[in-house]
């Protein structure tokens, strides 16, 4: 009888029951997303260069577990607030409070239990699509990748279970010792702004020298190694806690002091709504500028890894590609590249002692190369022996590319055209291929490469001079790590997409009657609208503002790793604020359509 | 007619239920005036369509048939903006479930129709002052609905619903979740209000006591007006009396 009751229960409010499975569906699924990389060691240690990304990912999980246990914590509050008036009845009809508990107990389990089995398959599917996607995006061998990870299986299982268990028994004790009469007329009572100001000063103080300890310690990573991980984590988890729960309350009070601006339309209903569950909003504005700095901050450094290899390999070599009397199989390959900027040819002799250019092709056609200090490259235009022996040390290698291993004792010269003539030797042809996007092409490439190889039997590719084998060699160091950025970004800006729609459409219930009650005394809907945007979009707007100044700070993180973090930052930025207002617009539009009539008399 | 009446409601019919479907009319045919400074009761027990009348006249719902004029205007045209705007500016209401803003002090609770019209902040404190003061609530101005008792709350209600000055005050049950104390103290508020400030008032209620303080009462049964009582220089006990022996034969 009470399981039918428990289960009516769900049938009655299915909207509140769908909001609340879809939320911890996703949170289980992010979970499990992450931990498919963070327990899955071989896979962090063969795909980055850094020696401790495993710890690095151990912090990540600590972070992870204290978001999600935030998120659980606000969706068990959700389901009590659902069903405690429910349970109150029950007992007014003489269940006994044995029996009430077994109820919430067996309710709270299966909840968490299904959202855990659901999120861990949807987690799995994502892994799944994300990986593949991303491993093929980037050419990463992403080597020991496994989307039916066991650990990450028990791990989700485990601790959303735990946490629930937990949840369970909290519940059970709460409702149990509150009257029953406070459950049944249980009404979302105000919070009153009543905090004193020293208590607001002292925890704006706080928050800015924790913020200030987070960055600065995120700057020394090279002399405090893991610790300036640890030391970020803890600052700038309670450092963001405190701002918003300092600044919120300070500035509704200021603008609720500002007669000229509050006592203005909906003004005072809007900043009222704010304040009237401050202090649930502190914690999870707090958590969504956390999950939102991390999914910015992991999709730029992605972005950042992946513009290195292109970067870092235009520094080694000046063509993209070079052949040498092109078979059919490098021909075919090599009428695939797109974007080609500039092709040019050469012919070339190859006499006893030496591979020979023609110094009027040379004159007309300079050769080009890259010097690269470690700091910053040149380009050079040679175009005579003498320029050739005095750049040797820079170049050495990449003239590497204008001959073959069957050439290694044979020296490059530039000779004068009527001698060029003049000499005996076999004539070759060379092509030289410059591209606009190397990455884009990199099948083509890869192609070419290896049938040149096969063709010339290069045994040691890296010596070949070519672009492709510096390249690949980057990209293997590289890849990977822009892999975890991305395959992370994507987990955390579904948590945070989840963390908010949830936020907000939890409370649209309660909200729904407000609104109506305002709609009844004559506010126009469009102004109702105004104040819904205005009080999501503050929502969205503060944590978004604080996860932006703390990935300006967090990227110092990487500057030892990559040349220049910063570079071109507005990129990602761009599409993550593109992204953010989608998501903004959206979260709109569905609470609107729940908490405003379009007519009341329908 | 030199006085064109605040509320004229001319044969409405309200009809639930589509087209090929189970219907019910809840309303078939209803008509009345309200005249300037007028305190009209309207009765009925549950189910006699009294609750559908109020929410028309109200312009929450819409009548099947028929026509309301509020002040001269023909609310069931009304849409959108405009409606809102009337529904601000000209029409009152308290319910019974008081229906205030829980997240909004009683003071910004008063204030917001006035906030709606962009009045400035002045102004805006010196009505909700003043008419607090007409209504005794003054000193719990600052309290949020939560923290005020059944009878302040419907005060505040009564309050917010006549800052404005509307054409007319409907009330729905208004004493319908108050202690007799506190009912005897608003219905007391609401005639002052109705024969010194020439405040026209529509009352709905099932409570023969409340509808005593009416100067008419209409009594509504099975979606028609079926009786008029009129207190004319009666005594209120008199009254009551007179109501509560229609009300018996009136139900049978």
């Amino acid at each position: 009888m009470l399981r039918k009751l428990a289960l009516g229960g769900i049938r009655s409010r299915f909207r509140d029951y769908a909001v609340l499975f879809s939320g911890l569906v996703i949170a289980s699924a992010v979970f499990y997303m992450f931990m498919a990389l963070a327990t899955n060691t071989k896979f962090l240690t063969s795909n980055s260069p850094i020696g401790m990304t495993p710890f690095i990912f151990g912090f990540g999980e600590v972070l992870l577990v204290i978001i999600t246990m935030v998120y659980i914590v606000y969706a068990n509050t959700f389901l009590m607030s659902m069903r405690q008036r429910d349970y109150a009845m029950f007992m007014m009809l003489g269940a006994k409070s044995r029996k009430i508990a077994q109820l919430i107990f067996i309710e709270t389990v299966s909840v968490g239990f299904l959202a855990s089995v659901v999120g861990v398959v949807i987690g799995m599917g994502l892994t799944g699509i994300a990986g593949n996607m991303l491993i093929s995006m980037l050419h990463a061998p992403a080597a020991h990748f496994a989307v039916v990870w066991p650990p990450a299986l028990i791990a989700t299982f485990g601790f959303f279970l735990l946490m629930f268990v937990l949840a369970a028994f909290v519940n059970a004790g709460r409702l149990l010792k509150t009257p029953m009469l406070e459950l049944l007329h249980a009404s979302t009572l105000p919070n009153r702004l009543q905090q004193k100001p020293w208590k607001l000063i002292v925890q704006g103080l706080l928050a800015i020298v924790l913020l200030a300890i987070g960055y600065w310690s995120m700057t020394q990573l090279a002399k405090l190694q893991m610790a300036a991980i640890g030391i970020a984590l803890i600052t700038i988890v309670l450092g963001t806690y405190f701002l918003f729960n300092a600044l919120l309350v300070w500035l509704i009070g200021l603008l609720k002091k500002n007669h000229a601006y509050a006592s203005k339309g909906l003004h005072t209903f809007t900043l009222s709504q704010l304040s009237f569950r401050i202090r649930d909003y502190t914690k999870i504005l707090a958590v969504v500028a956390i999950l939102f700095a991390l999914a910015l901050g992991a999709i730029t450094v992605g972005l950042g890894f992946q513009n290195a290899i292109p970067e870092l390999a235009n520094t080694q070599s000046a063509y993209d590609a070079t052949t040498i009397d092109a078979n059919a199989a490098t021909q075919q390959a090599a009428a695939k590249l797109t974007g080609v900027t500039s092709t040019t040819r050469y012919t070339q002799k190859v006499t006893a002692k030496a591979v020979v250019f023609d110094q009027a092709q040379i004159t007309a056609r300079p050769l080009k190369f890259v010097a690269y200090d470690g700091k910053t490259s040149k380009h050079l235009s040679l175009t005579t022996n003498a320029d050739l022996t005095k750049n040797m040390n820079e170049i050495a290698s990449q003239l590497e590319q204008f001959r073959t291993p069957a050439d290694a004792q044979r020296q490059i010269k530039i000779v004068p055209h009527a001698e060029y003539v003049a000499l005996a030797g076999t004539t070759r042809n060379i092509v030289t291929y410059q591209v606009k996007d190397f990455g884009a092409n990199y099948d083509a490439f890869d192609a070419m490469f290896k049938a040149q190889n096969k063709q010339l039997h290069v045994t040691n590719t890296q010596l070949s001079g070519q672009k492709m084998a510096t390249y690949g060699l980057i990209n293997e160091m590289f890849s990977g790590l822009a892999f975890m950025g991305f395959f992370l970004g994507i987990a955390f800006l579904a948590m945070l997409a989840s963390t908010l729609m949830f936020k907000i459409l939890s409370g649209a219930s309660f909200d729904a009657s407000r609104y109506l009650m305002l709609q009844k005394i004559g506010v126009r809907p469009g102004l109702l609208r105004r104040s819904v945007r205005q009080e999501i979009g503050a929502l969205f707007a503060f944590p978004g503002i604080l996860g932006v100044i703390h990935v300006l700070f967090g990227l110092q993180l990487f500057t030892t790793m990559l040349h220049d973090p910063y570079h071109n930052i507005w990129i990602p930025f761009a599409i993550f604020i593109v992204l953010y207002g989608v998501y903004y617009a959206l979260t709109v539009w569905l609470y609107e359509g729940i908490v405003i009539k379009k007519d009341l008399a329908k | 007619m030199q006085n064109q009446p605040v509320v004229a409601v001319n044969g409405i019919t309200k009809t639930y239920g589509k087209k090929n479907q189970k219907q019910f009319q809840a309303l078939k045919g209803v008509t009345f005036n309200v005249q300037p400074g007028e305190f009209v009761g309207i009765m009925g027990a549950s189910g006699s369509g009294k609750t559908t009348l109020l929410n028309i006249l109200s312009t929450l719902d819409r009548p099947t048939s028929g026509s309301v004029k509020i002040n001269g205007k023909d609310v069931t045209a009304l849409k959108g903006d405009k409606l809102s705007d009337f529904r601000a500016k000209q029409v009152g209401f308290i319910f019974q479930d008081f229906n205030l803003l829980e997240n909004l002090t009683a003071r910004e609770n008063i204030a917001l129709p006035m906030a709606l019209q962009n009045i400035s902040h002045n102004k805006q404190v010196e009505a909700v002052n003043h008419i607090a003061k007409t209504l005794g609530i003054d000193a719990v101005l600052d309290h949020y609905p939560t923290e005020l008792s059944g009878g302040q709350k419907q005060r505040v209600a009564a309050a917010r619903a006549l800052v404005q000055n509307p054409a007319i005050l409907f009330g729905d049950e208004p004493t319908g979740a108050l202690d007799s104390q506190s009912a005897k103290e608003l219905l007391d508020t609401m005639t002052s209000l109705n024969q010194e400030q020439g405040v026209s008032i529509l009352l709905v209620t099932h409570d023969p006591f409340s509808a005593s303080y009416a100067q008419r009462i209409l009594f509504i049964k099975d979606g028609q007006i079926g009786q008029e009582l009129v207190h004319g220089d009666k005594s209120q006990a008199a009254f009551y009396q007179e109501i509560l022996s229609t009300l018996g034969t009136f139900q049978q």
